[in-house]
């Protein structure tokens, strides 16, 4: 069977499967919706803290200025300019930091300064109470996925899974046009802007269409938060992956910890963003693409799966909606992932 | 009630295979030579040597093939894997362990070995050996008492094992079975079906080439999964070759472990002799031990 018809022989199972297997699950888990934090007005505050790795006052200021030229005001967390080692001040600190942006009500949103390690450590010191009632923002990506995830599995709150602090350019003026947009695709998210990206489809997609919630992030923290009450919960769901500084073994070894968990089987979607991949060693040679790795795991389901979506550590890092209902369509000439809206919001 | 396979006897055969990474022959020489010098006839499977172009020493459906023939054959007393690296995940559901269930035999390594040996003990309950594997017999590796001391275990004597104080020990006594390993790889099991149970248990851990806050990341996965709350004792193994980020952790691994077992009182050894040094003694994963730290010793004994 040639590649052309495999594709289209599969298009018919990958259109409907999928959705009916989502209603179904759905049903049966009485999941409810997100609760989707208030979008922002001119004039809100941002707070800008970090949860995980070091950033200094200076190295956020691009950050600042152009946030501000939104129409948004800043507050500066405690934690930003200490330094713990790797840390952005010690454990209590961090945490109480981000409490305060937790339980401060004029905080309408929390921006990471940056990813690196460090939210695990003082994730479970974090009482997220105060924001069932108030939900609010919580933006960034990388480490970060832990708060997203934990966020989503625990309290039903939907984040913006984007670039932080420590991605926006020195100079604007001499930034890329892709840099630029996935820093104002920030502020479209938070803006309430209903989401669409149109991406260049990969030669290896496998074709359909899906709705679900739409979850993920650093394929290493997934695999962290395995067995733990932070966990993903993927049934019915578009699960979007990235990485990082990766060997190409250590991504198989994760896809695999993802299958033997449960996690690809009852998937409505798979979004697979970049991958950063570390040269395999002289002698050590993996013999497998990223693509041989992922596709062999989802060899036995049928949802669509698109290759190369523009979200990861790389300039083309585009804000999404941790947590919101997405409809994913994957098409040999065309590629979308949209945000749905529902009636009332 | 864990199942223990029978020790080898005089002329009993022992398999080689390579279920992960690639390895020839000639580096697995001065193993084969000591296991028969040992009196044991050495069996090599078709994965150990194999003109594979690439990591693995053969395609999956080479290692799963190789690797089930030595489960079934009853001719094969037990079967040593010739070296870790990265592979065992990806086979681990294939294999059928229907004849092995009821006639058990020892499964014999370590590192990515920890897949097979949680996967057993876990589904199965049957007794595994986290020993040194091939390599370790080269360089004079075959004389020494780590090495040693899996052909102790193999013969079936009790071993009783001492290591030296260590500042950050924990002192009293555990009983409990021992089960453990690779950190990576048990966090990396974590939430599937190879998952280990630890309460109640003496849990061993060691790791080789890890970004120290990557170690932290996985204690933090371990505690955060229930795995550190309830354990009977705690060995720590090596350590080694740590990597540090850019900007440095500030941790020291033991450091790390340490810190994050603050809040809990069961025994701990820190230093043990299991790791992927020289420093490696054969223990039995699944089967009864007792912990002693004491101020002046550590021992454990079957």
């Amino acid at each position: 069977m040639n590649r052309k018809n495999f594709l289209s022989s599969l298009l018919t199972t990958g259109a409907t499967f999928p959705l009916s297997k989502f209603m179904e699950v759905h049903n049966e888990m009485n999941e409810l919706p997100s609760s989707i934090p208030p979008y922002l007005k001119i004039g809100d505050t941002i707070g800008i803290t970090c949860p995980a790795g070091n950033i200094t006052l200076e190295e956020i200021q691009p950050a600042i200025q152009q946030i501000e030229s939104w129409g948004y005001k800043i507050r500066i967390g405690d934690t930003v300019g200490k330094k713990d080692f790797t840390f952005g001040g010690t454990d209590p600190e961090r945490a109480k930091d981000f409490q305060q942006m937790l339980d401060d009500n004029s905080i309408k949103a929390i921006l990471c300064a940056r990813g690196g390690y460090g939210s695990i450590r003082i994730l479970d010191q974090l009482n997220f109470t105060g924001i069932l009632a108030k939900p609010k923002w919580i933006i960034g990506f990388s480490d970060i996925t832990f708060i997203h995830s934990h966020l989503s599995r625990n309290f039903n709150i939907a984040s913006i899974h984007s670039k932080m602090c420590n991605s926006f350019p020195d100079d604007w003026s001499k930034a890329e046009p892709v840099q630029i947009e996935s820093i104002l695709s920030i502020r479209k998210a938070l803006s309430g802007e209903q989401m669409k990206y149109d991406i260049v489809p990969d030669a290896a997609n496998r074709n359909g269409s899906a709705t679900g919630m739409l979850i993920g992030g650093n394929l290493k923290t997934i695999e962290t938060l395995s067995g733990t009450k932070s966990d993903m919960q993927t049934t019915g769901k578009i699960l979007f992956v990235e990485d990082t500084g990766e060997y190409l073994y250590s991504i198989d070894r994760m896809f695999w910890n993802l299958k033997r968990a449960g996690k690809l089987d009852e998937l409505a979607g798979l979004v697979i963003g970049g991958f950063k991949i570390k040269p395999d060693d002289p002698g050590e040679e993996f013999g497998k693409t990223l693509y041989d790795i992922v596709l062999e795991k989802i060899k036995d389901f049928y949802y669509p799966v698109c290759f190369g979506f523009p979200v990861g550590h790389q300039k083309e890092n585009y804000a999404l909606k941790h947590g919101v209902i997405h409809s994913l369509e994957v098409n040999p000439a065309t590629v979308s992932l949209q945000e749905i809206r529902s009636a009332k919001s | 009630m864990i199942k223990t396979p029978p020790y080898l006897q005089k002329n009993d055969t022992i398999g080689i295979v390579c279920p992960a990474g690639y390895m020839s022959i000639e580096k697995a020489q001065a193993c084969i030579n000591t296991l028969q010098e040992w009196g044991y006839g050495v069996r090599i499977g078709k994965t150990l040597g194999n003109d594979s172009p690439n990591y693995f020493s053969g395609t999956d459906a080479e290692r799963l093939s190789d690797f089930q023939q030595m489960l079934d054959d009853d001719e094969i007393k037990a079967i040593l894997c010739a070296r870790g690296g990265y592979g065992v995940g990806r086979i681990i559901e294939e294999i059928s362990f229907k004849k092995f269930k009821k006639n058990p035999k020892w499964i014999i390594g370590f590192s990515d070995i920890t897949i097979l040996h949680s996967h057993i003990y876990s589904n199965y309950e049957i007794a595994g050996l986290h020993a040194p594997m091939a390599s370790a017999f080269n360089n004079g590796g075959n004389e020494n008492g780590f090495t040693g001391s899996l052909k102790n275990v193999l013969e079936g004597h009790k071993i009783r094992y001492q290591a030296s104080p260590h500042v950050f020990n924990k002192k009293g006594e555990a009983v409990g079975e021992l089960v453990g390993g690779n950190l990576s790889l048990l966090a990396h099991i974590t939430g599937t079906s190879s998952d280990i149970k630890t309460k109640g248990k003496i849990l061993f851990l060691e790791d080789v080439g890890e970004y120290l806050y990557n170690i932290d990341r996985m204690l933090y996965q371990l505690k955060r999964s229930g795995k550190l709350n309830k354990l009977a004792g705690l060995i720590v193994g090596g350590f080694t070759e740590n990597k540090d980020t850019e900007r440095s952790f500030g941790k020291t691994a033991n450091e790390i472990i340490h810190d994050i077992l603050k809040e809990y009182k069961y025994p701990v050894s820190f230093g043990f002799p299991v790791s992927h040094e020289k420093e490696n003694y054969a223990l039995k994963i699944g089967v009864g031990y007792k912990l002693k730290v004491g101020k002046s010793k550590v021992t454990l004994e079957e």
